[in-house]
C-alpha cells in the first residue's frame, strides 16, 4: 500500500470526505481537555492524548442490553427482549496508538475463544479508526515501554501522523486504503519518513526494561513475592486507574424495574472494590486492597500477556500515573515485579 | 422502548431462554434449599441448550439478576432441567418464593463440563460434600446411562452431608445402591436415630473405602474445607494431581469471559472452568 498527503488547505474536505454521512468522531478542544467526540468544531491536530480513553465509544459506561414487561396480560411476560447493539456507522480521526491497542487487547476479550460479545461486535466493527502518531511524546508516556511504539499500528485502519500543518496517511487494511481512496488524495512514499519520525519519537520516552524478566518468570513467583503488601500501601482504592485504563473492561450486570417491567443493564465495574469479588455466603477470594492491588498489576503485566500471545495489557497511555491521587506508577510496580525474589 | 442498532436475536450469549417452573422441592430442613424443575418454553431451546455434567447455567430472574447454578440434571434426562439453590443473596431469596408455573430465563450451558469424554477406560471416584452434590449427581446419572456406562470402569460415589434431611437427591442414590455397577458410600457426619448408613465426614469415610488410584480419576466437589481435608487422602492412596478434579466457584456476572471478577490468574472460572485439575490449580493463585 502506498502512502499519501492531506495539505493545510485540504484537510476540511478531508473530513467531509471520510465522514461521507456517517457519523465522524474527532478530536474536540484544546490540551487537557481534548476529547474524542462528534466533529462539531474544528478538528483539533495538536494535544497530547484524548482526557479519556476512547473505550466508551464501544463499551459505554451505561448501557441497556435488555428489557422486559412485568405485566402478565402482556406477551412474553416476563421474558427479556434485546434492545439492539446501538451500533452506528463510524469513523473516527485521531486515536492515539496506544489507546488503538488499547482497544485491540480488550476486541479479544469481548470476542474470546468460546463467546462473542455482540454489543462490543457491533460498535467496533462498525467503525473505522484512523490513528494519530505521536511525534512528541508526552512527560507520561511510555508506549514503546510497554511493547507498542509511538507510531503503532494494531488496531487501526489508517496511520496518520502531522505533516507540515497536514497530515501523511498510512493506510492498514483494506477498508482504511478504500476510506483514504474516496477522499481522492495526492499519494506520496513516506515509509522512510515514518522511520525516522517514529525512531525519534521512541528516544524521546524513557526506557523501562521489565519485560524479559516478568515474562519468564513464574506466575506463582511473581504472585507470591513480598512487595505487594508496600506497593498497595498508597492505594485508597478508588478505582480511578481502571476508569482511564484504555484496556480495563470489566463490568457489572444489574436489573432496573419499574411498574410495568424492567431493563437489563452492564455498568463498569472496577476490581479495586471488594464488592466486585466477594461471594453470597460473604467468602472473599480477593479480601483486601493488597490483593486487589496485585490482582490489577498482574492482570495487566503478566496474565494478559499469557493469554495474548505476549501482548502486555497496559499500553503505556499513562493516564492511571497521571490520575492516580496515591502516585502508584505502574513503571514503578514493574521495575518492583522485575527485581523482587518470592 | 427505542430499538437502535440492529437488534441481536441470533446467538446473544446474553439472552436467557424463556423457562416455565415446573416443580419446586423443598431439600432440606432448614429450608434453605430447593430443587426447581424448569421447561423450556419453546421446545426447540431444549436442543439448543445441549450441555453435559459439570456445566452450569444462570439463572434469570428478571428485575432481580442473575446467579450462576451448577445444572443438576443430566442431559440424558429429557424434557427438563434441574437445579438445586441455597438461598443465599437476592437472587435467589427471590427465587425461592416463586412458585409452579412462574416464567423466567436460564442463560447457558455455561463453562466445560467434568472430562467425560478424557476418561474413557478409566475408573471414577466421586466425592461429593454437601449440596455441592448437584453436578456430580448429573454426572452419575450420565454416567450409569446405558448409552455411556460401558465405556467407563469401576464407579465409586461417596457423599456426605449434617444429617439425613440435608442428604439431596435421596431417590436417586437409593435406587444406585441397589445395582451392582456402581459403589454408593453415603454418610452423615452425626449418628441420629434411625440412620443405617455410615457415619462420619467424606475424608474419613473415603479413607475406608478409598479405591486404588491405578487407572482411576477422582472428581472432588464442596465447601473448600471438605476439599481441602480430601486431597491428603487421595494422596496417600497414591492419586496425582492430574487426576484429582475440581469445579470451582466464584461471584460471576456475564459467565462469557468478558465481565473479568471470576478470574484465578489468567484463567476465568466460568470460561475456562469452572473445572480444573489440582496439577492446573496447584500453579495458579488460590484466589477462589
Amino acid at each position: 500500500m502506498t502512502e499519501y498527503i492531506v495539505k493545510e488547505d485540504a484537510l476540511t474536505a478531508f473530513f467531509q470526505a471520510i465522514a461521507n454521512g456517517r457519523r465522524l468522531l474527532a478530536p474536540q478542544g484544546q490540551g487537557e481537555n481534548c476529547r474524542l467526540e462528534v466533529a462539531t468544531g474544528p478538528v483539533s491536530l495538536d494535544y497530547g492524548n484524548t482526557h479519556l480513553s476512547p473505550k466508551a465509544t464501544f463499551f459505554p459506561q451505561t448501557e441497556k442490553i435488555l428489557a422486559y414487561h412485568k405485566k402478565a396480560d402482556q406477551p412474553k411476560y416476563n421474558q427479556y427482549q434485546d434492545l439492539g447493539d446501538h451500533a452506528e456507522p463510524t469513523v473516527i480521526f485521531g486515536i492515539r496508538p496506544c489507546d488503538a491497542k488499547g482497544l485491540a487487547i480488550s476486541n479479544k476479550v469481548f470476542q474470546n475463544d468460546r463467546f462473542t460479545d455482540p454489543y462490543w461486535k457491533g460498535k467496533y466493527e462498525s467503525a473505522l479508526k484512523i490513528g494519530l502518531a505521536c511525534l512528541n511524546p508526552s512527560p507520561q508516556c511510555f508506549c514503546a515501554a510497554m511493547g507498542g511504539s509511538p507510531f503503532g499500528e494494531m488496531g487501526l485502519d489508517v496511520l496518520a501522523y502531522p505533516k507540515e500543518k497536514g497530515l501523511g496517511l498510512k493506510p492498514l487494511t483494506p477498508a482504511g486504503e478504500e476510506l483514504v481512496k474516496a477522499a481522492s488524495l495526492p499519494s506520496a512514499d513516506l515509509a522512510s519518513e515514518i522511520k525516522d519520525l517514529e525512531k525519534k519519537a521512541i528516544e524521546a520516552q524513557g526506557p523501562l526494561d521489565t519485560y524479559q524478566i516478568i515474562n519468564e518468570r513464574k506466575i506463582m513467583e511473581l504472585y507470591k513475592a513480598d512487595h505487594w503488601s508496600a506497593t498497595a500501601e498508597p492505594c485508597l482504592g478508588c478505582g480511578v486507574c481502571t476508569f482511564f485504563c484504555p484496556t480495563c473492561h470489566c463490568f457489572d450486570i444489574q436489573d432496573e424495574t419499574s411498574e410495568a417491567g424492567g431493563v437489563r443493564m452492564r455498568n463498569w465495574d472496577t476490581c479495586m472494590s471488594p464488592l466486585f469479588t466477594v461471594h453470597g455466603s460473604g467468602h472473599n477470594p480477593r479480601p483486601s486492597k493488597t490483593e486487589r492491588v496485585r490482582q490489577r498489576f498482574m492482570h495487566k503485566l503478566k496474565y494478559i500477556p499469557i493469554k495474548q500471545d505476549g501482548v502486555r495489557g497496559c499500553t503505556g497511555c499513562g493516564r492511571c500515573v497521571v490520575m492516580c491521587p496515591a502516585n502508584i506508577d505502574i513503571r514503578t510496580v514493574a521495575a518492583t515485579m522485575a527485581q523482587a525474589s518470592a | 422502548m427505542t430499538l437502535l442498532g440492529k437488534v441481536i436475536s441470533v446467538n446473544n450469549p446474553y439472552m436467557p431462554y424463556p423457562v416455565r417452573i415446573a416443580s419446586v422441592v423443598v431439600d432440606s430442613p432448614d429450608k434453605s434449599l430447593r430443587t426447581f424443575k424448569f421447561e423450556f418454553l419453546d421446545p426447540e431451546d431444549e436442543n439448543r441448550f445441549a450441555y453435559l455434567p459439570g456445566q452450569f447455567a444462570e439463572l434469570s430472574v428478571p428485575g432481580q439478576g442473575e446467579i450462576p447454578i451448577g445444572i443438576a440434571s443430566s442431559p440424558t434426562e429429557k424434557g427438563y432441567v434441574l437445579f438445586t439453590v441455597n438461598r443465599v443473596g437476592q437472587v435467589s431469596s427471590f427465587l425461592h418464593n416463586m412458585k409452579e408455573g412462574d416464567i423466567m430465563g436460564v442463560r447457558g450451558p455455561l463453562g466445560h463440563p467434568y472430562p467425560v469424554e478424557a476418561l474413557k477406560g478409566k475408573n471414577i471416584v466421586i466425592i461429593a460434600s454437601g449440596f455441592a452434590v448437584t453436578t456430580l449427581r448429573a454426572t452419575v446419572v450420565w454416567l450409569l446411562h446405558p448409552d455411556n456406562r460401558p465405556n467407563y470402569g469401576r464407579i465409586t460415589f461417596v457423599y456426605g452431608a449434617r444429617s439425613p434431611g440435608h442428604l439431596l437427591f435421596k431417590d436417586d442414590w437409593e435406587a444406585w445402591q441397589k445395582r451392582d455397577d456402581i459403589d454408593v458410600y453415603v454418610a452423615i457426619y452425626k449418628m441420629v436415630p434411625g440412620w443405617t448408613g455410615k457415619v462420619g465426614f467424606v475424608p474419613a469415610v473415603l479413607q475406608e473405602i478409598c479405591p486404588p488410584a491405578e487407572n482411576t480419576a477422582a472428581i472432588i466437589c464442596g465447601p473448600p474445607i471438605a476439599i481441602k481435608t480430601t486431597q491428603p487422602v487421595l494422596f496417600e492412596a497414591g492419586y496425582k494431581p492430574d487426576n484429582i478434579i475440581m469445579s470451582l466457584e466464584n461471584r460471576m456476572k456475564c459467565g462469557l469471559g468478558i465481565c473479568g471478577r471470576c478470574n484465578v490468574g489468567p484463567e476465568y472460572v466460568c470460561k475456562d472452568g469452572p473445572v480444573f485439575t489440582l496439577a492446573q490449580l496447584n500453579e495458579l493463585p488460590p484466589e477462589y
